[in-house]
């Protein structure tokens, strides 16, 4: 499963501090998240867009399949803005359903705004190494050692937890297990995967944080690093770089 | 160093009214190596976690000591491989160690290549993902990052509990390569490999008291009927057991139950995917065969079981019973008369109770039946008679028969079993054993994964070896040459 996130080339964006870049992308999107003005929301969306269709290093084949999520939340949340929104200037209306003038502009900013978060937050995941990631954090952003390590002690648990999921689905089957219908075979259903997932994965966790004690770690004290983590050139030029192409959007959506 | 040692020990699990330990006393002189062995459930592992001061630094109990004097460095290695590291390659996880110590990050890599070759873990590249690793390997790797804290105490908590043959003999033989001079305290039940390298054996009872403490030689010569009792893997358990009057008797007259064929396989194929993982030319079976499969990890012999029980896509002619089964990929029912047990037993229980755990697959039964169903079930496997015990509350003994049981429907007559004896103790491994030769010899098929030669050897009525993805079937290999069936 994992496999699947190997990029065809490592990019530039590869090369910035994960940490730095988190810091950045997050700053960014706190912008487009109280950004009123429709014209710069479009160019936002086609800047993020161009970042992750052009710079992730993944085959186009794989960024079209990970559009799809992104087309669908731009057109669930424009759609419902589209079709119920509030305006003045009625365009077209039918029963519930009322378009105007306001509700295509605030379809359109929602819209893009979705796909901003959208295609920040997959170029984020698709360049970074999580384990360099958090290491980046503890470094740079002196995050406290020990949710940087759940992080990770958790990333390593996915498999173990998928491969239990599959056999606690042969084994219903193998139990004959029949659920009821409707609302309440569902509740059925989740009960019995969750328990049983939940108490191997608690145990598991609980050995581990064990282990993890057994070999020395200590909440809070002193430690160095086997990843040093530091600012680069690159680090620079990332920076410039986000901050001259927003600004170029910016001002694109301001003259048009 | 120092000896390592505790006086009148107290401790009690929150919840239970008896306390593990009652005034126990015990100390390690400085390089022994120790051996502890008893029942499972008698405390070995906590007294090893209390020592080390894992309880109650890591893991808060109530306990008292008058005193308690606790090694000034040590490592811990314990039983399961899986939950250990909290990192996903080798290098990352021994440089986890390393960071803790404070170690600068130039010494690191020759610190990290220097201890995997000491315990002989020898990797292409250090950055090898943990996972794709044999659980040999990974106890191996676990032992390496012990080694990195240089401790002059080393506990062991059941090391090759869950290791097969191989894998068992590479963690003993690492770990007395690489202890020679250090204190080391085990609890261990597979005792074979290492009960004349330790020097001194300690015996529980069932209540946490130390019955016995001497020289293994002396343990094991005066103690036998406890090993017994306790279910220990003592030097000699087999032979012993094969010369006890329960075993002969059983194997007495050992008969074929009948010739009806109940799996016939012709070129069959089964696949992940789109990647076909396991394939036999041709095999048959019949009514009260009990078929050992073995090979090597990874070879494919649970893929074998899982693609027998329709849970994978396979071609080729495969019959049950007769009737030719066909992969259908919406097919909801499962090949009649087929049932599988998983290694993992909480992974199989689907219900609260024991009782609702053995009839919840009979659909169609009245509930009286079912219920008498269940009692005999339960009679048979000697579980519990409670109507309120959980099965998670069960012992781990307990637990599997409990999951061979629950397979156990009126309509199976053909059993597939994924390694049941694997990491149970001896008394556990032949009840199981007698339990499935009782019901072989009333006509139900055993299919059945195992590493364990003396199995196979006994028990056994034909072997097929997986290499490769290939079964063979007509191979030479394995001892059940010398079971031999009486055809009637």
């Amino acid at each position: 499963m994992f496999n699947w996130f190997t990029p065809k080339r490592e990019t530039w964006l590869f090369r910035v501090n994960p940490a730095l870049k988190f810091i950045v992308f997050f700053a960014f999107l706190i912008i487009t998240l109280v950004n009123q003005s429709l014209p710069f929301a479009l160019s936002q969306a086609i800047l993020y867009g161009i970042l992750f269709y052009g710079f992730s290093g993944y085959s186009m084949k794989k960024l079209l399949l990970l559009s799809i999520p992104l087309v669908i939340s731009f057109l669930s949340t424009g759609l419902t803005m589209l079709l119920f929104g509030k305006g003045e200037t009625v365009l077209w209306q039918w029963g519930l359903f009322k378009i105007s003038e306001e509700s295509i502009r605030h379809a359109l900013l929602l819209g893009s705004k979705s796909l901003s978060f959208g295609f920040v937050g997959f170029t984020f995941i698709l360049t970074i190494q999580p384990v360099l990631f958090f290491y980046a954090m503890m470094q740079q952003f002196r995050l406290p050692s020990k949710y940087a390590y759940s992080f990770i002690a958790a990333f390593r648990l996915i498999p173990a937890v998928t491969e239990e999921l599959q056999i606690r689905r042969n084994a219903l089957k193998v139990r004959n297990i029949q659920f009821s219908k409707g609302v309440k075979g569902l509740y059925e259903r989740l009960q019995s995967y969750t328990v049983p997932l939940f108490a191997q994965s608690i145990r598991r966790a609980q050995r581990i944080a064990v282990a993890m004690e057994a070999k020395q770690y200590q909440m809070g004290a002193a430690r160095t690093y086997y990843y040093p983590t530091r600012y680069n050139r690159i680090d620079v030029v990332f920076v410039l770089i986000m901050i001259g192409s927003l600004t170029l959007a910016f001002l694109l959506s301001v003259y048009q | 160093m120092n000896n390592i040692s505790v006086t009148d020990l107290r401790l009690k699990f929150p919840g239970e009214d008896a306390l593990v330990f009652k005034d126990l006393s015990f100390s390690v002189q400085p390089g022994e190596k120790v051996l502890m062995l008893g029942p499972s459930g008698c405390g070995k592992s906590t007294l090893l976690q209390v020592l080390s001061g894992i309880i109650p630094n890591s893991i808060e109990l109530p306990m008292k000591a008058t005193s308690i004097q606790l090694p000034d460095s040590w490592g811990f290695v314990f039983q399961d491989p899986d939950t250990q590291f909290c990192m996903t390659y080798v290098d990352e996880e021994l440089a986890f160690v390393l960071e803790n110590l404070h170690v600068p990050r130039e010494k690191m890599a020759s610190l990290i290549a220097e201890v995997l070759k000491r315990v002989d873990l020898h990797l292409k590249d250090v950055h090898t993902p943990i996972n794709e690793m044999s659980q040999g390997m990974k106890q191996r790797l676990a032992l390496a990052s012990v080694l990195l804290l240089e401790p002059n105490v080393l506990f062991l908590d059941e090391p090759s509990a869950l290791l097969d043959p191989e894998g068992t003999q590479q963690i003993w033989t690492s770990i007395k390569e690489a202890t020679a001079d250090k204190t080391v305290i085990i609890v261990e039940h597979k005792i074979d490999l290492i009960a004349d390298w330790v020097d001194r054996v300690v015996l529980f009872n069932d209540h946490g008291v130390i019955l016995a403490d001497g020289s293994p030689a002396d343990i094991f010569a005066n103690f036998q009927e406890e090993l017994k009792r306790y279910g220990i893997w003592y030097p000699g358990v087999w032979e012993e057991y094969k010369t006890s009057d329960g075993f002969q008797l059983m194997m007495l007259n050992r008969q074929a139950v009948s010739s009806q064929e109940k799996i016939h396989i012709e070129d069959f194929h089964g696949y992940r995917g789109q990647v076909e993982k396991i394939s036999a030319k041709h095999a048959t079976v019949q009514a009260g065969d009990w078929i050992t499969i073995v090979g090597e990890n990874g070879s494919g012999k649970s893929t074998l079981l899982l693609s027998l029980m329709q849970l994978l896509r396979t071609n080729g002619v495969y019959e049950v019973n007769g009737v030719a089964i066909g992969w259908k990929k919406k097919k909801r029912q499962l090949p009649k008369g087929l049932s599988l047990v998983f290694q993992n037993p909480e992974l199989q229980f689907v219900t609260n109770s024991i009782t609702e755990e053995l009839t919840v697959s009979l659909h169609g039964m009245p509930k009286a039946d079912a219920d008498m169903y269940a009692k005999e079930l339960m009679r048979l496997f000697n579980l519990p008679d409670s109507v309120s015990r959980h099965p998670y509350q069960l012992s781990t003994g307990q637990k599997r028969r409990l999951s061979v049981a629950t397979a156990l429907t009126p309509s199976t007559d053909i059993l597939l079993l994924d390694e049941p004896t694997f990491g149970q103790d001896a008394r556990n491994t032949f009840a199981i054993l007698e339990k499935l030769e009782q019901l072989r010899t009333k006509g139900m098929t055993i299919l059945m994964v195992t590493h364990d030669t003396e199995i196979v050897e006994n028990f056994a009525t034909a072997v097929w070896n997986v290499v490769d993805g290939v079964v063979q079937t007509d191979s030479g290999v394995g001892g059940a040459m010398n079971v031999q069936l009486v055809h009637t």
